[in-house]
């Protein structure tokens, strides 16, 4: 009797585990399916839509200026309901600025942002561009033969007074007289390099021996190779160097390294990257100057934004450069990083 | 209710049951398991689908340009059919391409390249226009612009293609990596599946074995001996084990019926030898005491014939007389000590000793006799008459004045019974004493000669009935000895 009660509490045990693993099995077939529905779902990628698309092309778009100046300009469009794309990047060819226009132009966006230059090809293709019923705005560099909308300037004529302030700061307290100054153009800029220069001259008088060399910057290797021959060119280098491009200023500085002459010769660079506000860190670089590339971007959209709007946009637009150095390195950093955040 | 359904069905139908519940349970796993596997390859097959479609994209916008250059060149219709089928073709594909301004670079090409193969295939249709025109510069710019957009178009889907393959051949290891997972999942649920089956096998098959377990079980219980301390099984089923324990212990049954009745019969047939025995005994210790008694008995009998025929020469007739009743006396005794009798000869074998008394006691007891002729033939054990007839004179009359004592012989039917009856007029016998008797308290040795309690006994044995033998008195009222003999019994 015991025998047949143990046998049947076995039984009954036994019941109890193929009952439990029943329903380990169908829950586990449950999950197992939901798995299945689940491996579609890394495919799916979440974005959002904008009613307008502008295009963004840079003189140069590997330049970390365009860039942060194209980053401004995305985040201020997605703030105001359009959105930028900077055309010709992420290609597997590297186009020229006038296949980009013209890659925007057919790819029919609703305006054009353009880093302008003197160049009558560019002013045709504005032309067309705008033939096409595509607004475009210059900024940074104008074209001022084309049917541009508007142009966002950067303030060249008082950037060239700062650095005239700056040189006269550096020959003040190295008592040079002349203080013999190198300044580099950009090949490309034509007027506004001179517009700098010659407000540079007007801010020193004769206190400094100014000099000029070009740089061409139009592709990505040739500014620094530029940069290296002007300089050997030289019988003796200049106390300070004036860079107008931050590509000139980072391949000056590296070059000033190369050849020993940090503490004699003095750079006043162009822009705020890492690697120029690490140098004047060091006290390789004397200061820099900063483009307020948010203003600029706002003006950028702004201006489209207006235009598609009402059909009218203001012709010239202006913002500042900031002084950067050693005496406010961390407080912009500071400010930076608080934009950042 | 089903477990009962189960434990009623045929042992092939539980069988068949138990393998169709596992291989169905195992089939289903194993049908769901391959279709979902199946989904998630074709999902892995679509992870590249964008790519492909892309390169037909590709191709269509190389076929379109073939045929605009050769209409170009030749103006033939071969080429402008193939423009315009590629052209149609190409509208179809465009269709989905996205067309909206998203932060997805995919979706912004996506629609860049789409937006493109609208502006080429307008430019290409105003060459084609210019060309039918025979405008040379314009056809010639229009191509070059479209030349220019395709170029443009290439750079892009190839752009676009890198872009997305990279992403797909991350979803494409990402879904492999998933899909390694639910190959482990699948397997872990499959071995659940299996270790469920395997039990549900064990549980199915110990239920149908049980029963048989326990029979067999029984079986060898019963084999080691003493069946009738085995219980029967209990019946949990219809089927054809159920049948068979049912069978098995209808069979117990039996042989526990069967073995009580021979053990009943054991012990009657015991009981039978010891009752014989014990009559042997009586007998033998009657005989004994008659065979001590004989031994002047033969010898008187033969000396009283001698007695007899000498009374008889001399002519005395009531010598003669006395002689021979003595004669037949002692006669009887030898002859008939070991035989049943005939009531007569037992009634004679009282008037013989009544006569000797009598001549003894010079006709001091009166004897009476009341007899059914009838019953005259009736078997009866030998000498149980005249004890009983001495006892009456030794105990009950004895101590009476001479002439009036009285012994009455009555044999008269009763029912089915022939009954015999001594009665005395003597002083009577005591309550204690009769219930001694009775009760076989009082030994043959305490009474004289064939005592009553030897004729009680015998009759006893002989009709293994007490209430055969009957006595009953009162004081000064005498002693009333009653024998009923059972008709049926008596052999008549």
């Amino acid at each position: 009797m015991a025998k047949v009660s143990r046998s049947r509490v076995a039984v009954t045990i036994l019941a109890g585990i193929v009952l439990v693993l029943f329903f380990v099995t169908v829950a586990g077939l449950f999950y197992y399916r939901d798995i299945i529905r689940k491996l579609g779902e890394v495919q799916e990628e979440y974005y959002e839509e904008y009613p307008r698309l502008y295009a963004y092309i840079a003189e140069d778009p590997q330049s970390e200026l365009s860039n942060r100046i194209y980053k401004d300009i995305l985040e201020y469009a997605r703030e105001n309901d359009c959105y930028v794309e900077m055309t010709g990047q992420n290609l597997s060819t590297s186009y020229s600025k006038a296949d980009r226009i013209n890659i925007a132009i057919s790819s029919k966006v609703d305006g054009i942002i353009l880093e302008g230059d003197d160049s009558e090809e560019t002013a045709k293709l504005i032309d067309k561009a705008t033939a096409e019923g595509i607004p475009v705005v210059t900024v940074i560099s104008d074209c001022i033969d084309s049917s541009r909308k508007s142009f966002i300037d950067l303030n060249n004529y008082s950037l060239g007074a700062e650095y005239g302030a700056a040189l006269a700061k550096i020959g003040e307290a190295r008592r040079l007289y002349p203080l013999t100054a190198l300044i580099l153009l950009d090949r490309d800029d034509g007027n506004y390099d001179d517009i700098i220069h010659s407000a540079i001259q007007e801010s020193c008088g004769r206190s400094v021996l100014l000099t000029s060399g070009v740089v061409d910057t139009s592709t990505p290797f040739t500014s620094e190779e530029d940069v290296v021959n002007i300089l050997d060119g030289l019988d003796k280098a200049p106390d300070v160097i004036i860079c107008l491009n931050d590509r000139t200023t980072e391949s000056v500085y590296q070059c000033i390294v190369d050849k020993n002459l940090v503490g004699r010769t003095e750079i006043l660079g162009y822009y705020d990257s890492e690697t120029i506000l690490k140098a004047i860190d060091k006290g390789s670089v004397y200061a820099t100057f900063a483009i307020e590339s948010k203003t600029v971007a706002k003006q950028c959209i702004n201006a489209l934004n207006e235009y598609n709007a009402s059909g009218f946009v203001s012709e010239y637009f202006s913002s500042n450069y900031i002084r950067v150095d050693r005496n406010n390195l961390s407080e912009y950093r500071a400010e930076e990083n608080k934009n950042e955040g | 209710m089903k477990a009962n359904f189960f434990a009623n069905m045929k042992i092939s139908r539980k069988l068949v049951a138990v393998f169709l519940i596992t291989t169905v349970i195992a089939m289903g796993v194993n049908i769901f398991i391959y279709a979902n596997l199946n989904t998630a390859l074709d999902k892995i097959n679509s992870v590249f689908s964008s790519n492909i479609s892309l390169n037909t994209l590709q191709d269509n916008l190389n076929q379109i340009h073939t045929g605009l250059t050769g209409y170009l060149e030749t103006k033939g219709t071969d080429d402008l059919e193939l423009y315009y089928a590629s052209t149609q073709n190409m509208n179809m594909l465009m269709r989905d391409l996205n067309n909206n301004v998203t932060d997805s670079s995919i979706h912004l090409a996506e629609r860049d390249i789409r937006n493109m193969l609208e502006t080429y295939l307008s430019t290409a249709d105003e060459a084609i226009q210019a060309k039918r025109g025979r405008n040379i510069d314009e056809y010639t710019a229009k191509y070059n612009e479209c030349s220019k957009i395709k170029d443009y178009l290439n750079t892009y889907i190839y752009s676009i293609n890198n872009e997305q393959f990279k992403t797909n051949s991350s979803n494409y290891s990402t879904l492999i990596n998933s899909l390694r997972y639910t190959e482990i999942m699948s397997m872990l649920i499959f071995l659940v599946a299996s270790v469920m089956n395997i039990l549900l096998i064990i549980i199915l098959t110990n239920t149908i074995t049980r029963p048989l377990t326990r029979l067999s079980a029984k079986a060898e219980e019963i084999s080691q001996g003493s069946p009738e301390n085995v219980e029967p099984l209990e019946v949990f089923s219809d089927d054809e084990v159920g049948k068979v324990t049912r069978a098995f212990n209808e069979m117990l049954a039996s042989i526990k019926d069967y073995i009580a009745r021979i053990r009943t019969q054991l012990i009657t047939q015991s009981e039978m030898k010891e009752k014989n025995l014990l009559m042997e005994t009586h007998l033998k210790d009657a005989q004994l005491k008659y065979l001590q008694s004989q031994i002047n008995p033969h010898f008187l009998f033969n000396t009283l014939n001698a007695g007899a025929q000498l009374a008889m020469m001399e002519g005395a007739d009531r010598t003669v007389e006395y002689i021979r009743n003595m004669a037949d006396f002692f006669r009887y005794n030898v002859k008939k000590s070991s035989e049943t009798v005939r009531l007569s000869e037992e009634i004679e074998l009282v008037d013989s000793y009544m006569y000797i008394l009598n001549v003894r006691f010079a006709g001091e007891i009166l004897f009476e006799k009341d007899i059914d002729e009838s019953l005259l033939d009736v078997h009866v054990p030998s000498m149980i008459i005249q004890p009983l007839v001495e006892n009456s004179i030794k105990y009950g009359i004895k101590d009476l004045e001479p002439g009036e004592g009285k012994i009455t012989l009555a044999v008269y039917r009763e029912g089915n019974c022939c009954c015999i009856r001594v009665s005395d007029n003597g002083i009577g016998t005591d309550e204690e004493i009769i219930e001694k008797i009775m009760n076989h308290e009082k030994r043959p040795s305490e009474t004289r000669g064939v005592g009553i309690t030897n004729v009680m006994a015998r009759l006893d044995l002989y009709y293994n009935n007490k209430e055969v033998f009957e006595m009953k008195s009162r004081k000064n009222e005498g002693t009333h000895v009653t024998i009923k003999i059972p008709l049926e019994d008596s052999n008549v």
